[in-house]
């Protein structure tokens, strides 16, 4: 609540005190905007044969040397070093960052510190080493080494979760949604449920979906306590994404123990965020959906996912799947947030479409190296001036 | 005796006055407030008003220019433009407190004689005065605005050259905002002449 109070005294300022704090960073992520790997470039991009290709056509974009000390190029190195550049570019602008907005930008990282615990707890499962997986976490979450080495040792039960927060987690940004599902699950927890739930994989999915809940009902309360156009813009890129959330966790909960009737009412219904244009009647909706034709029967009264779900089932499942489906969705969205000026909403947006470009340059890639050149124009691009849907 | 509110005081009230300050209501308080204040606090108003909008727009359309250039050093020079736009509303608020203040002037040999021209010197004090206030203020409006608009001009020029030109016009209708405060003022102004005996 601190933060509340920390943006209540110094304000986002609306048009006309906007640029006194935050002038700069605006002005130099609207110069990253400009970065954006064009439509030519793509096509030179689906055109390439091999991997060496790309990097010599990577050169003359705005990613310009990043591939130059590499040997051999494979879509992991390529994937890495683009992150890489995204992450130096995003601490720049941290760096140069006042109250409110490095909050904000905090805020933005807080969801890969989520995934990069969760990372860590699932591959103890598997019994990985932890400096492989210390590789494999995302840089935009990263906390202090000793504290992401004590992850793996901890047991991944309801009780070990406790221990884990107050020992590792506490000093932690993230803690606090940990002691918040702690609430939760200490009211619930039974010997009886410890043992019903003894498939852990299905305790570690409801950990991350609990906590990437609480994330996003946290950020969405601290952007409407921005008010202004932030609080318009971002509350709506939060209920998008919570929806997508809800729709995916009912998705992948198919064919597992959590959809069973029981399990679905204590259960699922718990890990549907409580923002998002779906809450609550959506949600009262989805508890009752058990397969993919109810799942879409649900989503019928939505326009925008009935719209999403009609091209889902009418295209084959080697064109698009239903991730794909919603990246798309969520792409236009990102890029509408850059029409307006003066506004925090610009900073999560770029950060999301520049990982969109990253999967793109991962898929086309892939795609050469594995030869599939058919399948090679079914990435997603950003800022697209020829895409069919912007020509009005 | 020779105390300049007491004969339009006592004329005003009569005989209810026995003293010069008997405060009877608002039109003595104010009309006792000399036309030499009111007229220097309206240069005062017209000259800082016009800066603070002017230093206003600059800060905002400043701090756009430097972080947008960042990535697009092309508009550095051509960007300045939206600054010295800025720049010419204090320049207005200068030339009106220049013109203004050549209006001022003590009585000869430092007292009102019996035949004081209140009426000009009146006239002249509230003339002054508010001449200076239609500056400060447009001008600080037209500072603003000029500056959130040169702010967007430098950000769609780091985009799209062919933006710069138009949203240049934009700015130029901002700035006309400033041009609308110094012409009413000059004419405000035109008949005050402070009296010198």
């Amino acid at each position: 609540m601190s933060t509340v109070a920390a943006v209540m005294a110094l304000g986002l300022g609306g048009m006309e005190t906007f640029n006194m704090q935050h002038g700069f960073v605006e002005a130099v992520i609207r110069g990253f905007r400009s970065g954006f790997l064009q439509d030519d470039t793509y096509h030179h991009l689906s055109q390439c044969e091999t991997l060496e290709d790309i990097k010599l056509n990577l050169q003359e974009t705005d990613y310009g040397q990043m591939l130059s000390n590499d040997a051999n190029i494979t879509p992991p190195i390529i994937e890495s070093k683009a992150l890489q550049k995204l992450v130096t570019e995003f601490f720049f602008l941290r760096a140069q960052s006042v109250e409110p907005l490095s909050t904000f930008l905090d805020y933005i990282t807080y969801e890969y510190m989520i995934e990069n615990v969760m990372l860590l707890l699932r591959g103890t499962l598997s019994g990985r080493n932890v400096n492989e997986l210390m590789s494999q976490c995302h840089p935009l979450g990263m906390f202090k080494e000793s504290t992401m080495r004590n992850i793996p040792s901890f047991e991944a039960s309801p009780r070990g979760y406790a221990e884990l927060y107050e020992t590792v987690l506490v000093d932690t940004p993230v803690g606090v949604y940990f002691q918040r599902y702690l609430d939760q699950t200490s009211a619930r927890v039974t010997a009886a449920s410890e043992v019903r739930n003894v498939l852990e994989e299905i305790q570690i999915e409801i950990l991350k979906n609990s906590l990437m809940k609480l994330y996003l009902e946290d950020f969405y309360d601290f952007c409407s306590a921005m008010g202004g156009e932030t609080a318009e813009i971002m509350c709506a890129l939060l209920r998008a994404r919570a929806d997508r959330n809800a729709i995916n966790i009912t998705l992948n909960s198919f064919g597992t123990p959590l959809n069973d009737p029981l399990m679905r009412e204590t259960h699922r219904k718990t890990l549907y965020p409580s923002i998002g244009n779906l809450y609550p009647e959506g949600t009262d909706l989805l508890i009752k959906v058990d397969d993919d034709s109810k799942l879409v029967q649900a989503m019928n009264y939505y326009p925008v996912y009935r719209s999403i779900f009609d091209r889902f089932t009418n295209s084959s499942p080697e064109e698009f799947s239903i991730d794909d489906e919603f990246y798309k969705q969520e792409v236009k969205l990102f890029e509408l947030a850059f029409e307006s000026q003066m506004h925090f909403g610009v900073f999560y947006a770029y950060v999301k479409l520049k990982e969109q470009e990253i999967r793109n340059l991962v898929w086309i890639s892939e795609c050469i190296l594995q030869r599939r050149k058919d399948q090679v124009g079914n990435f997603i691009p950003i800022f697209s001036r020829t895409e069919a849907s912007r020509k009005h | 005796d020779n105390n300049i509110f007491s004969a339009t005081i006592m004329s005003h009230y009569g005989t209810e006055c026995t003293t010069y300050y008997c405060n009877k209501g608002w039109n003595e308080v104010i009309s006792h407030l000399s036309p030499y204040s009111w007229a220097n606090w309206g240069i005062a108003i017209g000259l800082g008003f016009s800066v603070v909008g002017a230093a206003w727009g600059i800060w905002l359309t400043g701090s756009s220019l430097v972080g947008a250039a960042v990535k697009a050093p092309r508009i550095r020079s051509k960007n300045l433009v939206s600054v010295i736009f800025c720049e010419a509303t204090a320049i207005y608020g200068v030339i009106l407190a220049i013109i203004l203040l050549n209006k001022i002037g003590p009585p000869k040999d430092g007292y009102f004689s019996s035949t004081w021209n209140w009426g000009q010197f009146y006239f002249a004090g509230y003339s002054v005065f508010f001449s200076g206030c239609s500056v400060g203020f447009t001008n600080i409006a037209s500072g603003i605005s000029v500056g959130i608009a040169g702010s967007a001009c430098a950000l769609g020029d780091a985009q799209d050259d062919s933006l710069f030109v138009k949203i240049l016009i934009v700015e130029i209708f901002a700035s006309a905002l400033g041009i609308f405060g110094i012409i009413v003022g000059i004419i405000q102004s035109n008949n005050a002449q402070f009296p010198v005996q």
